[in-house]
């Protein structure tokens, strides 16, 4: 399939929508499974760094030699209104004019990790409708958000000039799990300083026998989206990347580390369910009797029916 | 409950803002998009000038509950129709068109028959606008 047409598109929309508001519940009575075979890119990285833009040139790149390229783009859900400005796709907006591409932007939900609530299952809907590629960009908010990389086979982590502090802050968090590191608008006074100083980072880390841990030398690639060139090295570098882990990964592996992202986003969202049905004066009692309730009320209890854009934030702390 | 949740009338609905025509004004729809965000909805925003067919493309990809559209140019009549048009040719003409901008009162009519579900004009009360979509897409 290249062109997902009319019909189809609107059908999988519909059930895009659907997954993504199952509830605990609804996700645990209904039976997934993945039958396509789909590379996953994952985009991270701060604010600003031009995530979005970026993709758009590495889709219009690498169409030019796949069928079809979907792309999902997680945004942040406002923790008072649980409403959402879903804005990512203005920066792809060529792109959208092309019928073998699929954008969709998700609000994150009651997700705190970058990704969305029910994003496995979002994923396997895309996987299934036939695409050969698909990239899911993070909300990008902080170094948290190395949970991207259990949902997807590459992990880009995109960085801008001037971000010497922010690599001096991540450090420890997500310069670890990152498969390739983007310098992006590398026209910009400092991309050079930046790639320097991330070079010498990850040289420590390597000596530190630190890497990702498992052989792979992340490497560092300078973009600008006004430089055809540079993106097409990016994409170059994403196929080197994912030539290596068909080498020495099964699919199975990445099915287990989806599959243990998906089961603890559920559990997460169980926790924040029961502490919002927990009645005030236990969080009067002493910390050990309400780690006990919690922990009983989870294991006793049906997940409730409700649906899942319901309890969002009333948890514990927004009483 | 959180003190906020009685706000969120829109709480679970997805909206695209769309600016079709020429006119290189949104700050209304700005103001229009952020407001249904604070109501719980999840905004999807297009940006300046695009085409009808661009507009019902996107509704359909992101599979909006309604599409707002914003429209300041005078060409409100042409746009909504051909809006209309283009939703329909992708069988997906059941979305639901809101359409606020500068609106003579005399055109409400015309509008209405074709297809509009409401319309909103800068004299009317955020709250209000808010209040009316939420009613509209119960």
């Amino acid at each position: 399939m290249t062109a997902v047409t009319g019909k189809q598109r609107r059908s999988m929309a519909r059930a895009l929508s659907r997954a993504a508001d199952a509830s605990v519940a609804e996700v645990l009575a209904s039976a997934r499974g993945s039958m396509g075979v789909c590379r996953w890119i994952g985009v991270t990285g701060p604010p600003g760094a031009g995530k979005s833009s970026l993709i758009a040139a590495l889709a219009r790149h690498r169409l030019g030699r796949d069928g079809n390229i979907a792309i999902l783009a997680v945004d942040p859900t406002s923790p008072v209104s649980g409403g959402a400005i879903l804005g990512d796709r203005i920066r792809m907006e060529d792109l959208a004019h092309n019928p073998r591409v699929y954008i969709r932007s998700l609000a994150s939900r009651t997700s705190h990790d970058g990704l969305a609530d029910n994003l496995p299952d979002i994923l396997e809907i895309v996987e299934n409708a036939g695409f050969a590629e698909a990239i899911l960009e993070t909300v990008g908010v902080g170094q948290v958000e190395y949970a991207v990389r259990h949902v997807v086979d590459t992990t880009l982590l995109v960085l801008m000039p001037g971000a010497g502090d922010q690599i001096q802050a991540m450090k420890s968090g997500i310069l670890e799990t990152a498969d390739i590191f983007v310098v992006n608008k590398a026209d910009q006074p400092g991309a050079r300083q930046l790639a320097v100083v991330l070079a010498s980072v990850l040289k420590l880390k390597a000596s530190d026998g630190q890497g990702t841990g498992d052989g792979w030398l992340p490497p560092i690639v300078s973009t600008s989206v006004q430089d055809p060139a540079s993106v097409a090295a990016l994409a170059e570098a994403i196929d080197r990347h994912q030539a290596w882990l068909a080498g020495r990964q099964d699919v199975g592996k990445r099915l287990e580390k989806r599959r243990a992202q998906h089961v603890e986003s559920l559990v997460v969202r169980r926790v924040a369910e029961v502490l919002d049905q927990l009645p005030v004066e236990l969080l009067h009692a002493p910390l050990a009797s309400l780690y006990e309730a919690v922990v009983g009320r989870l294991t006793e209890s049906a997940p409730s029916s409700g649906v899942a854009r319901e309890p969002k934030e009333r948890t514990i702390l927004s009483r | 409950m959180t003190e906020t949740s009685e706000a969120a009338v829109l709480r679970g609905k997805r909206i695209l803002i769309a600016k079709p025509g020429l006119d290189g004004h949104d700050v209304g729809a700005k103001v229009i998009a952020l407001a249904l965000r604070d109501a719980g909805a999840e905004v999807i925003y297009t940006g300046l000038r695009k085409t009808p067919d661009y507009i019902a493309r996107i509704a359909v990809d992101e599979d909006v509950d309604a599409v707002g559209l914003s429209v300041l140019s005078g060409s409100h009549r042409d746009l909504v129709k051909q809006t209309r048009a283009s939703l329909e040719a992708i069988e997906a003409g059941d979305i639901p068109i809101f359409l606020g901008g500068t609106i003579p009162a005399e055109d409400w009519p015309d509008l209405y028959a074709l297809g509009v579900q409401r319309i909103y004009t800068s004299e009317m009360p955020l709250a209000d606008v808010i209040a009316s979509i939420a009613e509209t897409l119960k």
